[in-house]
């Protein structure tokens, strides 16, 4: 126990937390999906939640920016803080929310508009940009960070629905970064790329972090292996461990983990 | 910790924006925008409910006068031999006098400045003949004095309904407010009344003069007469064309074809359904005008669509998997649909053709080409054949015709037809409901 | 007794009659051969089914459907083929000369018919003898035809009683010649299909074949309804253009029908009509497009499961109610209430509306009636929309009208505009709601509270009542009939191919 302080306070002193989460109960209906999850997310480091589908990383996932609220049968329970304040506490709008932590999803899901429109979008509901000059920067911004720049930049107000797989799922992350969050989640973005777009995504995912905490849910420990810093495993609704990677994966405490990781269980 | 919200760029999430503020204000007045369509459509909802229920429910009951008639032989029968066709040969004018003599006895007590030839202006212009009927169905009673339930005039009806008031019998000369005093003392002693009005929901119509006689009994049985048509045409041959569509039919042209066809004619406005009627029907096949049968096969052809295509939806649903079964013990194709998929299905195209019924019921754009409007439904039809070949009418084009007439007492009428046929249209929903309800499978 | 008589009395009820004899022996016959089918299989095997190809009841099933099926076919076509045979052979009896002015052929043929009829029943009730019948001359038979209850319009000419007796004639052999033929053909068929009534014989295949026959015949019988449609707009469009100018009928500002009996004169031009027509599906629009639109968007994207239970249905129960309800519910109470606000004394103190019927009025209610249209195709256009769309939009930060507003609707709007164009055919070919609501004044004006008509209410106007059919008065019904059933069929068909396409899209 005193061990486990100390080296927290070893990491907090090299990078600060970002996310904490504390007791974190989720129920669907009757249905308990989350089991009393707590969890601190560091700034500028990509953590990786796996584990066997149903285990409820997904869905802890939405939680941290309160998506799982569009859900009408899904209840909240517990503490979640971003930079100290309780994301749950009643006078936080989650509109606000959600644009300082920006998601990107499973499949990728560009809006039926052009590749201009679909960045522009963020910037222009929540009222980023000044002027129409100043939207081009941020869309041209937003391209290059999503590293999707050089492939559109000639037809930008051609549909985003006309890219590949891999381009769609970078003008996704390119327009969640757009609205300049600080905290960037991913469900699973690679799960329906082939391998080398999903190269390519994962690629951009290791740039992010420099300028964004990154929360990213993979079914693929390969993934987790070569994305994350940090990574959590969820089983059946509990988190069972959560550690730096390179432990996770070599030197695993919990005996679920250890059969998790070689192959047992999932 | 101490320094972490320091390099945050970000503003605290705890206080909102005024950005958001507006934002929040735009969603609430989308929001509200969506709120006040539901509002205003249920608003039209009511509002067409209770206009037609105040409106319709007073055609169900209606006033009768109490009054004790003498038949007198001496005029009735001049031969006193009691012969039928003696009887028969007064016409309703022979029993005026005694009707409205029986009247000026009845009110004798009663102050009024009306002349005794006034005072039967109150009854109904029906009355005689209700008396003569009478009489030629008992003959023995001529001589007798016997209490009638005659009624009323459609003006004193509506008095007793709240439809007519004293200032609109100023330049009425069918009716002066001094018959209404009359009727106030009548109401007292309790020979006038307002009864539930059978005649109304089984009775026959009435020339355009006596809209206090009418009632939408007949044209209920021209109603009936023509679902009838349409179910024994529509369900087997919707049933047929969607077997063959969902389960046999090849990826051709042909087939191609046959859906166009079926999912434009859903959309054919059903007036030209009527041209269709009138021109193969009537023109081509000289069917007799006015027909249910002609109705019926209007209808049918326009139901078809409707039943091929919710008939196709319960064919679909049943699994393949038991079609792969039946084949599989060497059913041939036509047994495995005919003995197990059709069975399975076979709610699910009950439900669709009660819906398809029950739209077929209150359609009345058609009916208008073939003829059943204008034709007044004053006859039973005496048979099933000539249920479905005698002209007729049916119930929303017995509730438009009621609507054209002049006399606003026909729209008190008009009304309380249009309860009828909604409580029809309710009950085949209801059913179809609980037929789905009770047979709806979930595979 | 009675009844007897007045069966007898219509000539179309006698036809029947005997009709309906072919028809019962035909079917007896299928029900003979059913049992004789199945019986001779089974004798044949010595009574051991399991030595046959099929089940017994398949080489009943044959037999008695080579029995049925092509005499009815035969009758059928027989009864259609039939009087178009006779009439033409009997018109061309009736010289050019004996068509008066302001008559046709066609409405000599219908006397000639009359009459035809008529003496059938009056042979068949008793009143004359068949010789008496055919030895008639011209000035006794309109009193022998009142006599049984046939009332006849003009005089009887010689060429009309001679057409009417040389159709009596060849009605008469037809029905023989009708009655042997199909009869035959049936007893054909029984005896056919016994013959081949052998164990080996792949019965249930035939019957199968037979089957399928019949439910491709159910499935044509759309084609022949559309067929039908077409060719009875076609054909008596054609003979009104050959009365009237189709320029006039198209381009024409006014329409003036003269009532028939004083000939000619009639302006009968389609566009009043057809501007009356949009203005007042237009009028519909404006409120059931913006009512149903919000209302589908807040039932399938607000609305909690509770709210939509309730409201989902009532809104159904506005689109259940029967059009004819609507068009009182607007002659009696919606226009009325227009004419205390807008009319003349009224809440408003403007002199706008004269009458009750008015443009306003009909579209008014034609919204009503048209917003439970417009919000269940709403409702599964939206629905349609990939719930991927709402997660990124709201994961974006966008609330949810910005992401109904800005990412829904626009995915959606092709959908939508194609429930729009389904909705406004829908308007275009209402009927009832115009004739009781909108009043009977072709008019080109510009104020909604004018009364104004519409094609479908002119179809109807122009088809009852009393007017000649032949006359352009009333054939001017079937010109409008087509230009209605065009401009539907081309909304609707492009409507679908636009949902068809947007659905493929999130497919």
């Amino acid at each position: 126990m005193e061990d486990m302080i100390q080296m927290d306070r070893a990491m907090s002193t090299q990078q600060d937390i970002k996310i904490r989460a504390n007791g974190v109960q989720v129920y669907y209906g009757e249905n308990h999906a989350i089991k009393d999850v707590s969890v601190e997310i560091q700034d500028k480091t990509v953590t990786a939640f796996i584990g066997p589908s149903g285990c409820g990383k997904s869905t802890f996932l939405r939680c941290i920016n309160r998506m799982n609220d569009t859900i009408d049968i899904c209840r909240v329970t517990g503490d979640i803080r971003i930079d100290d304040e309780d994301i749950y506490d009643p006078r936080v709008d989650p509109v606000q929310l959600r644009a300082k932590v920006g998601m990107v999803f499973q499949k990728p899901n560009p809006f039926p508009k052009s590749i201009y429109d679909n960045v522009a979008y963020g910037p222009k509901i929540h009222g980023l940009a000044a002027s129409k000059a100043d939207l081009d920067e941020i869309v041209e911004k937003a391209l290059r960070r999503g590293a999707i720049w050089d492939e559109v930049k000639d037809r930008l107000h051609a549909p985003g629905t006309g890219l590949s797989g891999g381009q769609q799922q970078r003008l996704c992350i390119a327009r969640a970064i757009a609205t300049e969050p600080e905290v960037l989640l991913m469900d699973e973005p690679c799960s329906a790329l082939d391998p080398i777009a999903t190269a390519q995504v994962e690629e951009l995912i290791d740039e992010l972090r420099q300028n964004y905490s990154v929360v990213i849910v993979t079914h693929s420990m390969q993934q987790a292996a070569r994305v994350s810093q940090r990574t959590a495993f969820f089983h059946l609704g509990n988190l069972v461990e959560y550690a730096d990677t390179d432990k996770i994966f070599t030197n695993p405490e919990d005996p679920r983990t250890e059969s998790y990781i070689s192959g047992r269980i999932g | 910790m101490t320094d972490a919200s320091l390099h945050k760029k970000g503003k605290s999430l705890l206080a909102l924006d005024a950005r958001t503020k507006k934002r929040n204000a735009a969603e609430a007045r989308f929001k509200g925008y969506g709120i006040a369509a539901i509002a205003v459509s249920l608003f039209f909802l009511v509002a067409l409910l209770v206009t037609i229920i105040s409106n319709g429910v007073p055609a169900f009951t209606q006033t009768y006068v109490n009054v004790a008639v003498t038949l007198d032989a001496a005029k009735l029968d001049k031969n006193g031999n009691r012969d039928i066709d003696d009887i028969k040969k007064v016409s309703t004018f022979g029993y005026k006098p005694l009707i409205n003599a029986a009247l000026v006895d009845a009110v004798a007590g009663i102050e009024t400045e009306l002349s005794d030839k006034d005072v039967g202006k109150i009854l109904s212009a029906s009355a005689p003949a209700v008396v003569r009927d009478y009489v030629i169905a008992n003959p023995d009673q001529i001589g007798e004095t016997v209490a009638f339930r005659l009624l009323t005039s459609s003006r004193v009806d509506g008095y007793m309904k709240g439809r007519v008031v004293r200032e609109d019998l100023a330049r009425d000369k069918n009716l002066d407010a001094a018959h209404l005093d009359l009727i106030d003392v009548m109401v007292g002693q309790g020979s006038v009344e307002r009864v539930f009005n059978w005649d109304f929901v089984l009775g026959a119509d009435a020339s355009e003069s006596r809209p206090e006689q009418a009632g939408i009994g007949v044209s209920m049985l021209g109603s009936f007469f023509m679902m009838l048509v349409v179910l024994i045409l529509a369900l087997p041959i919707g049933v047929a064309a969607s077997i063959y569509l969902e389960e046999f039919a090849p990826q051709n042209r042909f087939t191609d074809l046959i859906e166009v066809n079926i999912s434009n004619l859903a959309a054919v406005p059903s007036i030209v359904f009527g041209i269709l009627g009138l021109a193969v029907f009537i023109q081509f096949a000289h069917l007799p005008q006015s027909a249910p049968i002609v109705g019926g096969l209007t209808l049918t052809l326009m139901t078809l669509p409707t039943i091929v295509i919710s008939t196709r939806a319960s064919l679909k649903s049943v699994p393949p998997s038991i079609r792969d079964a039946a084949l599989g013990v060497g059913a041939s194709k036509m047994q495995a649909v005919f003995h197990h998929v059709l069975p399975l299905a076979m709610p699910g195209i009950l439900t669709g053709t009660i819906i398809g019924l029950a739209q077929a019921l209150g359609e009345t754009a058609p009916l208008l080409l073939i003829g059943m409007v204008g034709y007044i439904a004053t006859n039973y039809p005496d048979g099933v054949a000539s249920g479905f070949l005698d002209p007729n009418s049916a119930m929303p084009a017995q509730i438009y015709e009621w609507a054209k007439r002049a006399d606003p007492a026909f729209y008190e009428r008009a009304w309380g037809g249009i309860i009828v046929l909604l409580l029809f249209l309710l009950t085949m929903n209801l059913i179809a409901i609980i037929l789905r309800r009770r047979f709806e499978r979930r595979w | 007794m009675i009844r007897q008589v007045r069966v007898a009395q219509s000539g179309m009820a006698g036809d029947q009659m005997s009709n309906a004899m072919i028809l019962l022996i035909v079917l007896g016959l299928g029900a003979v051969g059913y049992f004789l089918g199945r019986r001779r299989a089974l004798a044949k095997v010595g009574g051991d089914p399991r030595g046959l190809h099929s089940l017994p009841r398949y080489y009943g099933a044959n037999v008695a459907m080579n029995a049925v099926v092509p005499a009815l076919v035969l009758l059928v076509g027989w009864l259609i083929i039939q009087p178009i045979v006779i009439n033409s052979a009997v018109s061309g009896m009736i010289p050019e000369s004996a068509v008066s002015e302001g008559s046709s052929i066609s409405l000599l043929m219908s006397d000639v018919r009359r009459v035809a009829d008529g003496l059938d029943a009056a042979v068949s009730q008793g009143v004359m003898t068949e010789a008496e019948a055919l030895r008639l001359d011209e000035d006794a038979v309109k009193e022998a035809l009142a006599g049984v209850g046939v009332a006849l319009g003009a005089d009887v000419t010689a060429e009309t009683l001679a057409a009417a007796q040389r159709y009596r004639e060849m009605a008469g052999t037809g029905n023989v010649l009708k009655a042997i033929v199909i009869i035959g053909a049936a007893l054909i068929g029984f005896a056919v299909a016994f013959g081949r009534t052998t164990p080996d014989f792949r019965a249930r295949n035939v019957v199968e074949r037979g089957v399928m026959m019949v439910l491709i015949a159910a499935a044509s019988i759309a084609i022949l309804t559309t067929l039908g449609i077409v060719l009875s707009l076609i054909f008596n469009t054609v003979e009104f253009f050959r009365l009237y100018p189709a320029s006039q009928f198209f381009f024409s500002l006014s329409w003036n029908p003269s009532f028939s009996g004083r000939g000619g004169g009639s302006e009968l031009g389609i566009l009043p009509l057809l501007w009356g027509t949009l203005y007042i599906s237009f009028i519909a629009l404006l409120v059931a497009v913006p009512i149903g639109l919000f209302a589908a968007i807040y039932l399938s994207e607000y609305a909690s499961k509770s709210v939509r239970s309730v409201a989902k249905p009532l809104l159904e129960l506005l689109a259940g109610i029967p059009t004819i309800v609507y068009g009182l519910f607007a002659l009696l109470t919606v226009g009325p209430l227009l004419v205390q606000v807008f009319g003349d004394d009224g809440a408003l103190g403007v002199d706008w509306m004269q009458g009750g019927t008015a443009v306003m009025t009909a579209g008014l209610v034609m919204g009503i009636m048209l917003i439970p249209f417009v919000s269940s195709l709403s409702d599964d256009i939206i629905n349609a929309v990939p719930q991927a769309m709402r997660d990124g939009s709201l994961g974006l930060g966008a609330t949810h009208s910005e992401t109904v507003r800005q990412v829904i609707l626009p995915a959606a709007l092709p959908g939508i505009v194609g429930a729009i164009l389904l909705a406004a055919s829908r308007a275009i070919g209402e009927t009832m709601i115009v004739v009781l609501g909108a009043g009977a004044a072709a008019r080109l004006s510009m104020n909604p509270f004018d009364a104004m008509t519409t094609v479908t209410a002119k179809i109807v106007s122009q088809l009852t009542g009393d007017s000649d059919f032949a006359s352009p008065e009333a054939l001017v019904a079937f010109a409008l009939g087509i230009s209605l059933f065009v401009i539907t069929l081309g909304l609707n068909v492009i409507a679908m191919m636009i949902v068809r396409k947007y659905r493929e899209q999130y497919e």
